[in-house]
């Protein structure tokens, strides 16, 4: 044991306070702290996570208030292993990121760093907490960031799709509240594992409006269909890898949030139900809606949609494997979203409309890059021999044993319809016939470079060897799955 | 010894074929003369016209394939010859030790055309290659009622082979030409095709291609094609009076029936103007396939 | 075993060696490339024993791999043509740009097709499809003009066929728990009937998406036609017939228990029939040489799916044996185009003409491999074309044979017009610098014309691995030991014995041409194509009188209302079809934050009014 789960959220804060300090002492410190901040977030999460492999969950509490009156911090296979991939992100972002105060300055880079620990830091509690008003505090501070980096290009349309976030998102906050509310006066208690255990004793009506209004918040921060208005607008506002983060950590975290209300809190059966429906339902609607795109970063965005209602969809299934297919996607969609947000907005740099019809025959002026994007394509598509097939793969097996035939025909419609769009661009990039776009490329910096060849050569790993991940996947699947054992873990604490 | 017969036999059924070839397609001058109202040459005219042609010198060439272009269809004439049985008991002209595959037939029958098709399309004539064109085409058309002619007799009888449906015309007692008279028509209108006559003469065409493929073809070229030509006349009466009308135990049998078919073709439409191409294959298309078809239902229910 | 390994690990070395040693030097590149494919295929022969099965478990999967009889025979395809392109492909890239992605995909390709035969899970079988099918796409883009978006099309059919397979494969696993193909067709037999039904079709449709069938066929014109022609020999000699190898799996193992399998068998041969038939007639519409043989091809898979759908033995035989040599003849002409195109830069029948005296073994091959594809004797293709009627004469199909003898008849129009196209006509003076290709493109070309006359004689070379592979499937044969070297036989106790038949006709011919050319040719004088009669004129130098434009038109004009509709049209306007209906949808996303807000609250509503239905 090198450290405790509150780390994960006291650093990053901490870090991100100091940032305009340290930027007093030495400009460069602001861009170098958040990646020794991450890089020993992510040891330490490595860390944790093989001890939790093997000893069993890590509960702590915070403050010396045992649960249920105190908060906990629950750091278990499944939340260990979602933590380790956002920071893992996180510090491919600021990887990706480091250089970039060539073009920004650094006034711009000092917000942009410090919002980003904020945004960590509330994802990760998100992740963490084992308590739901603090997560709905963890919930805004993830908010408040996003917004911020939303509007992060000072001008009208990232504004403007920064209000819309963060209007969607007062939305979202007001319904949490609502739901915190009711279940707080129906059992006393906001502790996790505590109003787990007391669940059947609620009134049945209280329980499935209080459900409903977790899912309304959740949702829309998570981008289920129809309450994600906003991320497209944000996604294709903010810059690439905000983007990547939007997909990689903030949805992730609000999924997770979704999943804990589902799995572990609540007892109602029907809501695998329907989350198999919106599931269905987010990722129809966003990946017809991708492939009518013209510019290339919203077309990433409602793909990141649609890839995060097939997880919902596969978490449905309620059953161990659909967990396991659920994460695993989860994994690949962090790493090959990732890729493809990073080296997408090289490839439209330097484009005032970032349109997919302007990267015709970027392949010979770019061609690291374009081949990045292309492997980034072909393995989210599903392809074998990359990663992306995995976990295709585990979600139509999932899907075939829970009898859904209907539901995996639709999973290959739309798959296929996301091939339709990917190759397209793909295309453009190799089309040398048609005229070749004028606009000058932005050669990417070697940071940027280094950070998506690590995500490609991850893409190929996982492709060619799954059992580098498919051991973590069971655990943190089985440990998700276990209720029972999660509210013991919780509620024995104080014993 | 038995090799030297088989040879020997060979040979004497070429000529066999070469004669009464020519001297079919003198009568066929002759007739379409008459019916025309004109005195028309002597019946033995097609042998001057071979004799005067093969004395000529051969000049020039257009390549190899041109050169060989006739060798091609001699070769296919005389294969098709001695793979029909020439007459029903078979002991004289035994010929290729071969059960006659019906199929392995109509292909090899296509070989000599298509090779001197290649031959005449070296010659760089465009004459020539519309020709040939047309000549496929049309085969395209005939091919269809005649298969199903000979569908129609395989599946009733069981076997594939030339001698299979001799014999079993020989047990029943009865010629396919009344048992399965549905597939002899079919054969015989595709017939018309395969011979070539009025009006389904598209592919030489005198008025239009200057004899299409033959052309730039003269001297010994052309008495080669003349005499295969000869030859393929006899080996394809030959096999529809195998197997349509029962075969042929001597030779003055075997001569009346050919000649009797033989009649068919350039009689009917012999005063009709040339069809277009187009027309000739939807004409095969129509009803021959339909009698074509009629066959095979009738040997599906029998 | 572990030489499976070693061969794999070989293709894949290969494969990113190859590609980067064009920075070293060309040849260096060359020599790579070939080292790896024949390297690769030797050590196949040599080290790998058939029926040695070896199993291991990525990512909790069983995966087996090893060959059986049945794989081994494709395996013969797949690396005997793989190699004679590869070293076709060193002549044919000589001063080409991308060569190293073209060396690059071309192995992969080889070693995908390796990797489908050698796979007995579903899996690594699935794997290595995919392989194929991107490794296939990137060939057809690699002229990097994808005009009509033929690549796409390419792909998006591969995909439907490839989900339908994964869709498959997940469904058989969820009865059996593993992914192997033996435990498949075990459990097949006890499956619910509507699984019996569905699975097979599943499968058919991706095999049939790959072997061209119709209508799944759309992809194939585009995507033969526009990949270079070097990779386009492995593409339709090979590559289509992995499509042919899972379905004769699919039909033996799976159709041949269902009681309801007569229906599949005869769709099957009926799209195979009618495949062949319309795409004889397209292919006879065609004007350049790739489009043609890319019709040409379907039709000829055509022929391949009606004989092995038939399912009797003779039918599979036949199928089997034609899919050698459409292997054959197909990756020969694609070659001889390919050697045109490097010569003359060009594949259109209406530019280029009268190459048989400047290419002449070009043309060599070229004549053996039509005479192969048009089925005449005395070539292999002709055993193949005969089995195939007697199988579907012998199993009642007779409107089917038919249908069949039509499209092997017509195809004598365009293979006439391949070979007059390109070497027959007038010489013209454009086209006088033409030399032949080079020897590294025309000895492959000739070495497989020359085996595909040995097959005319003696098909038993090819048939007993056939049968060894049927026996493989569990097929019992029947009179196996009557499939002499040279005779064969139908189920009606017709023979015909090869070899004194065909050395009849060599000897004729031979005598024919001795004698002729003894006497003629020499004495003889060669005039060139402008010296000839024509109305009475002669035509000028530079007059070009070669018919090619229209060429076969009156029979175009015969079959016109079968060719009124394309069916590739249907496809078009059912994918704009659903495209605008995606535009409709897509304006949900309206771009007003006022509208999000509503949404918001329309989903809480319809929520709380529908929760006892939902929850």
């Amino acid at each position: 044991m090198v450290g405790t789960p509150v780390l994960f959220i006291a650093i990053p804060l901490l870090a991100a306070f100091l940032i305009p300090l340290l930027g007093m002492i030495w400009k460069e410190l602001v861009r170098i702290v958040p990646g020794l901040v991450l890089i020993y977030l992510l040891i330490l999460a490595v860390n944790l996570l093989d001890h939790v492999m093997v000893h069993g969950p890590i509960i702590e509490i915070i403050a010396g208030w045992a649960p249920p009156i105190g908060i906990n911090l629950v750091f278990s296979a499944f939340s260990g292993f979602l933590v380790t991939i956002m920071i893992f992100l996180g510090l491919l972002i600021w990887l990706y990121s480091y250089r970039f105060k060539k073009n920004v300055g650094y006034e711009p880079a000092k917000k942009y760093f410090l919002l980003l620990m904020m945004l960590i830091t509330g994802s990760v509690g998100i992740v963490l907490t084992g308590d739901i008003f603090n997560m709905f505090v963890f919930i805004e501070i993830t908010g408040i960031s996003a917004y911020g980096l939303t509007a992060f290009y000072t001008g009208r349309d990232s504004a403007e799709a920064s209000f819309k976030y963060l209007m969607l998102g007062s939305i979202a906050s007001t319904f949490l509240l609502l739901a915190i509310m009711i279940i707080y006066s129906q059992l006393g208690t906001l502790n996790m594992a505590d109003i787990a255990n007391r669940i059947h004793t609620m009134n049945p009506t209280y329980k499935i409006i209080s459900l409903i209004f977790f899912i309304t918040a959740l949702g829309i921060e998570a981008e289920i269909f129809p309450l994600n208005g906003w991320a497209p607008d944000a996604y294709s506002e903010a810059p690439g890898p905000v983007g990547a983060a939007f997909a990689g950590i903030v949805v992730k975290a609000s999924v997770y949030a979704i999943i804990r209300y589902i799995f572990t809190i609540f007892d109602v059966d029907g809501a695998f139900n329907f989350l198999i429906i919106i599931g269905m339902l987010t990722l129809i609607i966003a990946e017809m809606a991708a492939i009518r795109q013209e510019k290339l970063k919203r077309m990433l965005a409602y793909s990141s949609i649609g890839q995060m209602g097939l997880v919902l969809v596969a978490f449905g299934f309620g059953t161990e494997e659909g967990v396991y297919a659920a994460l695993f996607l989860m994994l690949n969609h962090a790493i090959i979203k990732s890729l493809l947000f990073f080296s997408g907005s090289y490839l439209v740099y330097n484009s005032k409309d970032k349109l997919i019809a302007e990267m015709n025959g970027l392949g010979k002026k770019l061609p690291i890059t374009s081949f990045l994007f292309a492997l980034g394509a072909f393995a989210i598509i599903g392809l074998p021999p990359f990663a992306g097939f995995w976990s295709k793969l585990s979600v139509l097996t999932a899907a075939a044993d829970k009898n859904m035939i209907f539901i995996m025909s639709l999973i290959l419609f739309v798959s296929l319809i996301e091939l339709v769009y990917y190759l397209r661009v793909v295309n453009r990039l190799y089309n040398s016939k048609e005229k070749a776009s004028s606009i000058e490329v932005k050669k990417p910096t070697a940071n940027a470079l280094i950070t998506m060849l690590v995500l490609g050569g991850l893409i190929l790993l996982i492709g060619f060897y799954p059992d580098v991940v498919t051991g973590v996947l069971h655990k943190a699947s089985a440990a998700l799955m276990d209720k029972s054992q999660y509210i013991h873990n919780v509620l024995s604490i104080n014993q | 010894m038995e090799l030297f017969i088989n040879i020997l036999g060979a040979i004497v059924t070429f000529l066999v074929a070469f004669i009464v070839g020519m001297t079919y397609g003198g009568l066929n001058r002759k007739i379409t003369a008459r019916v025309q109202n004109r005195k028309g040459p002597p019946f033995y005219q097609n042998f001057i016209d071979a004799f005067k042609l093969s004395s000529k010198e051969t000049a020039i060439h257009h390549g190899i394939m041109h050169y060989l272009g006739p060798a091609f269809l001699m070769v296919s004439s005389v294969m098709t010859l001695l793979i029909v049985p020439v007459f029903t008991n078979n002991g004289w002209f035994p010929n290729l030790n071969f059960k006659g595959d019906l199929i392995f037939l109509i292909y090899i029958m296509t070989f000599g055309p298509l090779g001197m098709a290649l031959g005449s399309g070296q010659t760089g004539n465009p004459n020539a290659a519309i020709g040939v064109t047309r000549g496929l085409s049309q085969m395209v058309g005939f091919e269809i009622p005649w298969v199903m002619a000979l569908i129609a007799l395989m599946i009733q009888y069981h076997t594939t082979s030339i001698e299979g449906l001799m014999e079993a015309q020989a047990q029943t007692g009865t010629w396919f030409m009344f048992s399965s008279p549905f597939a002899f028509i079919a054969a015989i209108l595709a017939m018309f095709g395969m011979f070539r006559y009025s009006p389904f003469d598209i592919v030489s065409a005198p008025t239009e291609l200057a004899s299409g493929p033959a052309s730039e073809n003269g001297g010994k070229y052309l008495f080669v094609m003349m005499s295969s030509g000869s030859v393929f006349t006899f080996a394809k009466l030959t096999l529809y009076v195998d197997l349509f009308l029962g075969g042929a135990a001597n030779l003055p049998v075997l001569l009346l029936k050919t000649f009797a078919l033989y009649l068919i073709p350039i009689l009917y439409g012999m005063t009709t103007p040339r069809y277009r191409t187009e027309q000739a294959i939807r004409w095969f298309w129509g009803w021959p396939s339909f009698f074509g078809l009629l066959a095979i239902i009738q040997a599906v229910i029998l | 075993m572990a030489t499976l390994y070693l061969i794999f690990i070989i293709f894949l070395g290969g494969a990113i060696l190859t590609y980067y040693a064009g920075k070293l030097g060309s040849v260096l590149q060359d020599i790579i490339f070939l080292a790896t494919i024949l390297g690769a295929t030797s050590l196949f022969y040599a080290g790998v024993h058939i029926n040695d099965f070896m199993s291991f478990n990525p990512g909790g999967i069983t995966l087996t791999w090893g060959i059986n009889y049945f794989g081994w025979l494709f395996s013969l395809i797949v690396l005997g043509l793989g190699s004679l392109a590869a070293v076709y492909s060193v002549g044919y890239m000589k001063g080409k740009k991308r060569r190293g992605y073209f060396y690059f995909n071309f192995i992969l390709s080889i070693m995908a097709m390796l990797g489908i035969l050698v796979s007995q899970d579903l899996i690594s079988f699935f794997i290595f499809w995919e392989i194929m099918t991107w490794s296939s796409y990137l060939m057809v883009i690699y002229n990097g003009k994808d005009d009509q978006k033929l690549g796409l099309k390419y792909f998006i059919f591969s995909a439907i066929g490839a989900y339908a397979m994964l869709m498959a494969i997940v469904m058989v696993h969820s009865v059996t728990n593993t992914f192997l193909i033996g435990n498949m067709i075990e459990a097949y037999p006890q499956m619910s009937l509507s699984w019996q039904i569905w699975i097979p079709i599943l499968f058919l449709t991706a095999f049939g998406v790959k072997a061209a069938m119709m209508p799944l066929h759309v992809w194939a014109p585009g995507a033969y036609s526009s990949s270079p022609m070097a990779y386009t020999s492995v593409f339709s000699g090979a590559l289509s017939k992995m499509g042919i190898y899972g379905m004769v799996i699919i039909l033996v193992t799976m159709i041949s228990h269902l009681p309801q399998g007569i229906w599949f068998r005869e769709t099957l041969a009926w799209l195979g029939g009618l495949t062949a038939a319309l795409g004889t007639l397209w292919a006879i519409k065609q004007d350049d040489a790739k489009k043609l043989l890319a019709y040409s091809s379907i039709a000829q898979l055509g022929y391949i799916i009606t004989g092995v759908a038939i399912g009797t033995e003779l039918g599979l035989l036949a199928g089997l044996f034609l899919a050698v040599m459409h292997a054959l003849f197909k990756g020969t002409l694609f070659m001889v185009v390919g050697a045109i195109e490097k010569q003359t830069g060009t594949t259109n029948f209406t530019e280029v003409t009268g190459l048989i005296r400047k290419m002449p073994w070009t043309f060599f091959s070229a004549l053996l491999a039509i005479i192969a594809l048009a089925g005449i004797p005395p070539l292999g293709g002709f055993v193949g074309k005969w089995m195939l009627y007697e199988a579907l004469i012998t199993s009642n199909h007779y409107l089917l044979v038919i249908l069949i003898f039509f499209a092997s008849t017509a195809a004598f129009l365009y293979c006439y017009k391949f070979l007059f196209g390109f070497f027959m006509g007038q010489e013209e003076k454009e086209w006088e610098h033409v030399k032949e290709a080079p020897a590294t493109m025309v000895v492959p070309m000739v070495l497989m014309a020359l085996f595909m006359a040995v097959l005319g004689s003696w098909p038993g070379i090819i048939l007993n691995p056939i049968n060894n592979g049927l026996v493989d499937l569990g097929f019992v044969s029947t009179y196996k030991h009557l499939w002499d070297t040279s005779i064969l036989f139908n189920s009606w106790g017709n023979q015909v014995v090869l070899k004194p038949l065909l050395y009849s006709v060599v000897a004729i011919f031979v005598f024919f041409a001795i004698v002729l050319i003894w006497k003629g040719f020499k004495g003889t004088r060669y005039v060139s194509t402008k010296d000839i009669s024509s109305s009475g004129e002669v035509p000028g130098e530079n007059e070009n009188l070669t018919f090619s434009l229209g060429f076969a038109q009156p029979f175009l004009r015969a079959v016109g209302p079968v060719m009124k509709r394309q069916i590739d049209r249907y496809y078009t306007e059912f994918a704009d079809g659903l495209e605008s209906f995606f535009e409709f949808l897509r304006r949900i996303y309206t771009g007003n934050g006022q509208t999000y807000a509503i949404y918001v609250f329309v989903f809480v509503v319809i929520v709380l009014l529908f929760k006892d239905v939902l929850f």
